[in-house]
C-alpha cells in the first residue's frame, strides 16, 4: 500500500482522506513510508480519489498544507523554551562589545580634550570613567558617554533575565556554573538539545575555537577551558590544577545538560554530589 | 534561460530580495546564487516551463524564486526555522513553490508529498552530500537530472576540495548514476562544484 497526503493506494484503488488541513498535516507526520517500495504520487490518482478536480487544484491544495504544516513547525521550534534564552544571551554578549568598544573610543576622544589626563595609577572602573568622561563633557560628546551609560543599564536588566531564565530553562547546569556561563554554553552549542548531545571534553573547550584548532594543526598546546573558565571555580583555581577542575567541571555539565534537556527539573542528589566532586578537585594539589 | 544582453534573468513578479530589475525582469546575480554562476559559465541545464523541480537546501527561498520563475513547480525542502521563514514569505507570492520543512537527509518523512521530479537540485551543508543525493534520487523520473552543489568544505575541510570532488563523483558513478559534466564554480564562490549527473531510464 502506498500512503500519500491525499489518501491511500492499494491494488489501483484509493481511499481518499477526508479532513480539513491540519488532519492532513497529522497524517502525513504519521504515516511511515518505506522508502524501498515507495512510489511518488501522482496527481491523476488524486483526482481519481476525489480529492481535486485537475492539477492546479492538486498543487494549491498541497501548498496550503505544506505551508500550514511549515508554521505549525516553526511555532514547534520556537516555543522551546532554549529559543528566546538563545537570542537573549546573544544580544547581551552584543551589548558588552558595543559598550566595550565605545568606551575605547569615548576615552580616546576625551583624552584630546583633556591633554593633562591619564588612566595610568587609577583604580576607575570602566562605567566609573564613562561616568566622569559623562559630567565633564558637553555636545556629542557628552550624547555618546550618556547613551553608553544607558546601555549599561540596559546591560544589567538584561543579564539579569538571562540569568533568571536560565535557572527556568537549565536548571541544573546553572546551579553547577551559574545562569550566565550555562546560557553562553547552551548559545555556543546551539541550542539545549545540542548541547546535551555534546560529549564532556567538547563542553570544556566550547568557546575556545581558535585555540583549539591551532592544537590540532600545530604543536601548540591544547586549551584547558573555553567559556568555562568565567566561572569562579575554574579561574580561581591554582594555574597547575586548573585545567582539572575544568575537566571534571565539564564532566558534571555533560551529566547536567542531559538532565536539563530531558527531565527539566532541578535534581538535588546529582547537584549536591557534583558539587562536592567539583570542590574535591579544586582542593587538591598539584596535577 | 532568458538572458537580456549578457545578464541572466528571469521573469516573474520582483522585489523578492531587493534584486535589480532589468526590462522588467528580475536579474539573477551569479555571486549570489550558485545555479546563476553555473549558467555564467556556460554549463547547466535549460529550465523549461512544464518542468518539475525538487529542491533541497532551499534556505531563504532567493535561488528558489528564480528556479520558480522558470519552471511549473518546485518542491522546496529546509530544515532550519529561520530561513524557513523567509521562504513562506516567497511562498505565500509564488503559488508554484510547495515548501517542505524537513530534514533532507530523511526523505522517508516528506515522501507522501512529493511528486515524480525531472530535476533534483541540491545546495546542502552537509558531510553525507552524496549519500542525500542518492537517498532522494527516488523523486527522480528515470532520464531525470541530477544537479548538486557540492560544498567541498562541508564534506571535510581537512581534505583538498579537488580528493572531495573526486570522491563524491566515485560515490555517485558507483550508485548507477551517470555523469554529465561538471564544474567549479569559481571565481563567483571559492571550492564549490557544480556536479550534473543523469539518472539512467530503467
Amino acid at each position: 500500500m502506498q500512503s500519500y497526503w491525499f489518501g491511500d493506494i492499494e491494488d489501483r484503488r484509493c481511499t481518499m482522506f477526508a479532513g480539513d488541513t491540519d488532519a492532513i498535516i497529522d497524517r502525513v507526520q504519521s504515516v511511515v513510508t518505506c522508502m524501498d517500495t515507495f512510489i511518488p504520487p501522482d496527481w491523476e490518482q488524486a483526482v481519481l480519489c476525489g480529492a481535486c478536480h485537475d492539477r492546479q487544484e492538486y498543487l494549491a491544495t498541497l501548498q496550503t498544507v505544506c505551508i500550514a504544516a511549515a508554521e505549525r513547525s516553526i511555532r514547534e521550534r520556537y516555543s522551546k523554551k532554549d529559543a528566546e534564552l538563545l537570542q537573549m544571551v546573544r544580544t547581551l554578549d552584543e551589548i558588552d562589545m558595543v559598550i566595550n568598544l565605545l568606551s575605547e573610543k569615548a576615552a580616546e576622544w576625551y583624552l584630546i580634550r583633556h591633554p593633562s589626563f591619564s588612566r595610568k595609577y587609577r583604580r576607575t572602573p570602566s562605567h566609573a570613567l564613562v561616568k566622569t568622561m559623562h559630567d565633564k563633557s558637553k555636545g556629542a560628546l557628552g550624547k555618546v558617554t550618556g547613551e553608553i551609560g544607558q546601555l549599561g543599564i540596559t546591560r544589567t536588566i538584561l543579564a539579569k533575565e538571562v540569568s533568571g531564565r536560565a535557572n527556568d530553562v537549565m536548571p541544573n547546569t546553572s546551579a553547577l556554573i551559574g545562569g550566565l556561563v550555562a546560557a553562553r554554553l547552551m548559545s555556543h552549542a546551539g541550542g539545549l538539545l545540542p548541547l546535551s548531545r555534546l560529549p564532556a571534553s567538547a563542553i570544556q573547550v566550547l568557546g575556545a575555537r581558535t585555540a583549539l584548532f591551532s592544537h590540532l594543526k600545530t604543536r601548540s598546546p591544547c586549551p584547558k577551558h573555553g567559556i568555562i573558565f568565567q566561572h569562579r571555580r575554574v579561574h580561581n583555581a591554582p594555574r597547575d590544577i586548573r585545567g582539572k577542575v575544568a575537566r571534571v567541571l565539564a564532566g558534571k555539565l555533560a551529566i547536567a545538560a542531559r538532565i536539563d534537556y530531558f527531565r527539566g527539573v532541578a535534581e538535588p542528589e546529582f547537584l549536591d554530589t557534583a558539587q562536592r566532586r567539583i570542590d574535591a578537585v579544586g582542593k587538591e594539589s598539584g596535577p | 534561460m532568458i538572458w537580456i544582453g549578457d545578464v541572466l534573468v528571469s521573469q516573474g513578479e520582483g522585489a523578492v530580495y531587493r534584486e535589480r530589475m532589468l526590462d522588467g525582469a528580475r536579474v539573477w546575480d551569479p555571486y549570489r546564487s550558485k545555479l546563476s554562476a553555473l549558467y555564467y559559465l556556460g554549463k547547466g541545464i535549460e529550465l523549461t516551463p512544464a518542468m518539475r523541480v525538487l529542491y533541497l537546501g532551499a534556505a531563504n527561498g532567493t535561488t528558489v524564486s528564480h528556479v520558480a520563475d522558470y519552471v511549473e513547480v518546485v518542491y522546496a525542502v529546509e530544515f532550519a526555522p529561520r530561513p524557513m521563514q523567509d521562504l513562506l514569505e516567497v511562498c505565500r507570492r509564488r503559488r508554484n513553490i510547495i515548501p517542505i520543512m524537513a530534514d533532507a537527509a530523511r526523505p522517508e518523512l516528506y515522501a507522501p508529498l512529493v511528486e515524480s521530479v525531472d530535476l533534483l537540485y541540491q545546495d546542502v551543508a552537509q558531510p553525507d552530500q552524496a549519500a542525500i543525493v542518492l537517498r532522494n534520487s527516488v523523486f527522480l523520473k528515470p532520464g531525470g537530472i541530477i544537479i548538486l552543489m557540492l560544498k567541498t568544505r562541508s564534506v571535510d575541510v581537512r581534505k583538498k576540495p579537488m580528493e572531495v570532488f573526486n570522491d563524491t563523483i566515485d560515490l555517485l558513478t558507483s550508485a548507477g548514476l551517470v555523469m554529465k559534466e561538471s564544474e567549479w564554480l569559481a571565481p563567483f564562490h571559492a571550492d564549490h562544484a557544480a556536479i550534473i549527473c543523469i539518472k539512467p531510464e530503467a
